[in-house]
């Protein structure tokens, strides 16, 4: 057994350095992919014109190419075609590359928990004057960000490891200290297991605050 | 009083001013960080022979140097989307590569190495037939293996770090690198590694930059650097710190 636990125990904080980095990535990406994702979701709902085709497109495309393959257009092929974009920083475009990558799996998960909710909620809130994009907004997709909560977490998480693919753009953030730490040291096992271990606290850590939201999101159905 | 204050409020002056029309030119040089022991990262710090290198020149050339750390085979993405300026990771002047990039002259002169397990019967690249041979995703060492298999007989596979922890895992029989840091990896981390044979091609190192105009200019600032370093010993003697050989020359 040659398992070195003083380089193991010496390389976790060094790594934990750069958890913030990765987090800043984890965390603006899933803001813009929200965002996107909502807008996307309801477009889809109402199956408003043209649009409702643009998004289709859209979620085809970034659900249906490897998220490695779109961060290496967006940072390396567009600014071949258009070279203003040589002014977007790596760090920038690996959010950019994981909003629009997860805004398309979001979307269809929140189309999923808005078609959930039962169509009667919808009627009630026009017979009263709202308005469909009011009702939408006031109505619906409270009830639905309950339903949705599991599935987009589950996304929100995957996000958070696919930060280890920035590293190809030049980002140096968690996975890519601990692949050259590893590879000037020769400590593979360490490095490696280190750096996993990291992520799953992480993910455990983001696993009990969704544990804690859906029970707050459930307690107006409890009885 | 007064007058001392004013000299010195115009000496300050002065030097401000003087600090801005000489405000060092940022340089950005691109490195993997995983290619011991050229540029390596220990203990969060990077380091090697092309980080020594570059902070040299930087101090020769009022640079502001900054390296950025990318995958290898990310690395001419950079370069060629115009957010580094060069590469310093022994990049091997190839004709595909000079048709495309301006060089500064070659720094290092090496060659490629079989490298195989301790005890293999592989003694040099005519061996390698019927062999799994690895090397780095984007390096030249790809193209020099085939060229040298002309009847598709080596198995060549690619990857993109971590070459030598295959080898040592027994997944690949052999993996083809520049002599020099073959030879020092296997002497500092104690591999149970040998050389076969002798080295099969002569290699040139430089720094490849885009063909325009700032280009141009750094390669005349780059090559006027290396000479100056070249002629006082001081690139010898960063590669005898890193290589304990002297590669810079023939």
């Amino acid at each position: 057994m040659n398992f070195d636990v003083t380089y193991f125990l010496e390389i976790i904080p060094l790594l934990l350095g750069y958890l913030g980095l990765t987090m800043k990535m984890a965390s603006l990406g899933l803001i813009f992919a929200l965002l996107l994702a909502v807008n996307m979701a309801v477009i889809r709902v109402f199956r408003m014109p043209v649009m409702d085709w643009v998004v289709q497109l859209f979620i085809s495309f970034f659900r249906g190419t490897p998220l490695l393959v779109q961060l290496f257009l967006l940072y390396y092929g567009l600014p071949q075609i258009f070279p203003v974009m040589v002014g977007i920083d790596a760090f920038t475009a690996a959010v950019i590359g994981l909003s629009l990558h997860f805004s398309a799996y979001m979307a269809e998960s929140i189309r999923a928990a808005i078609l959930g909710i039962d169509k009667s909620q919808m009627e009630a809130a026009l017979s009263i004057g709202q308005s469909p994009l009011m009702a939408m907004r006031r109505i619906i997709l409270p009830q639905a960000a309950r339903i949705a909560l599991p599935s987009l977490m589950n996304q929100f998480i995957d996000m958070i490891k696919s930060t280890s693919l920035a590293f190809t753009l030049g980002v140096a953030e968690l996975m890519a200290r601990a692949q050259m730490e590893a590879s000037s040291s020769f400590r593979f096992f360490e490095s490696f297991l280190a750096v996993a271990l990291i992520y799953w606290a992480v993910v455990v850590l983001f696993t009990q605050l969704q544990v804690y939201l859906e029970k707050r999101l459930n307690r107006a159905y409890q009885r | 009083m007064l007058k001392t204050l004013r000299s010195a409020a115009v000496a300050l002056t002065l030097s401000l001013a003087a600090q801005g029309a000489m405000a060092a030119e940022e340089i950005k040089v691109g490195m993997s960080g995983s290619y011991f022991p050229f540029t390596f990262v220990k203990k969060d710090q990077l380091q090697g022979f092309e980080v020594d290198l570059w902070k040299e020149i930087g101090k020769r050339n009022d640079y502001d140097v900054e390296f950025v750390t990318s995958n290898f085979s990310g690395l001419f993405g950079l370069l060629e989307s115009g957010r580094i300026d060069t590469i310093s990771n022994q990049i091997t002047m190839t004709d595909a590569r000079k048709a495309k990039y301006l060089f500064a002259d070659p720094y290092v002169i090496d060659g490629a190495q079989v490298v195989t397990r301790k005890g293999s019967d592989i003694q040099g690249l005519a061996d390698l037939k019927g062999k799994t041979v690895a090397v780095n995703l984007g390096s030249n060492y790809e193209e020099l293996l085939r060229k040298a298999d002309t009847n598709n007989e080596i198995n060549i596979k690619t990857y993109d770090t971590n070459i030598e922890q295959e080898l040592a895992l027994g997944r690949i029989d052999a993996y083809v690198m520049d002599r020099v840091s073959a030879a020092q990896l296997i002497k500092q981390h104690n591999l149970p590694f040998s050389l076969a044979g002798d080295t099969f091609e002569t290699l040139e190192n430089a720094w490849p930059l885009l063909n325009n105009v700032k280009g141009k200019r750094l390669q005349g600032e780059f090559n006027k650097a290396l000479a100056a370093m070249r002629a006082d010993g001081t690139l010898r003697k960063i590669s005898e710190k890193w290589l304990g050989a002297d590669i810079t020359s023939k």
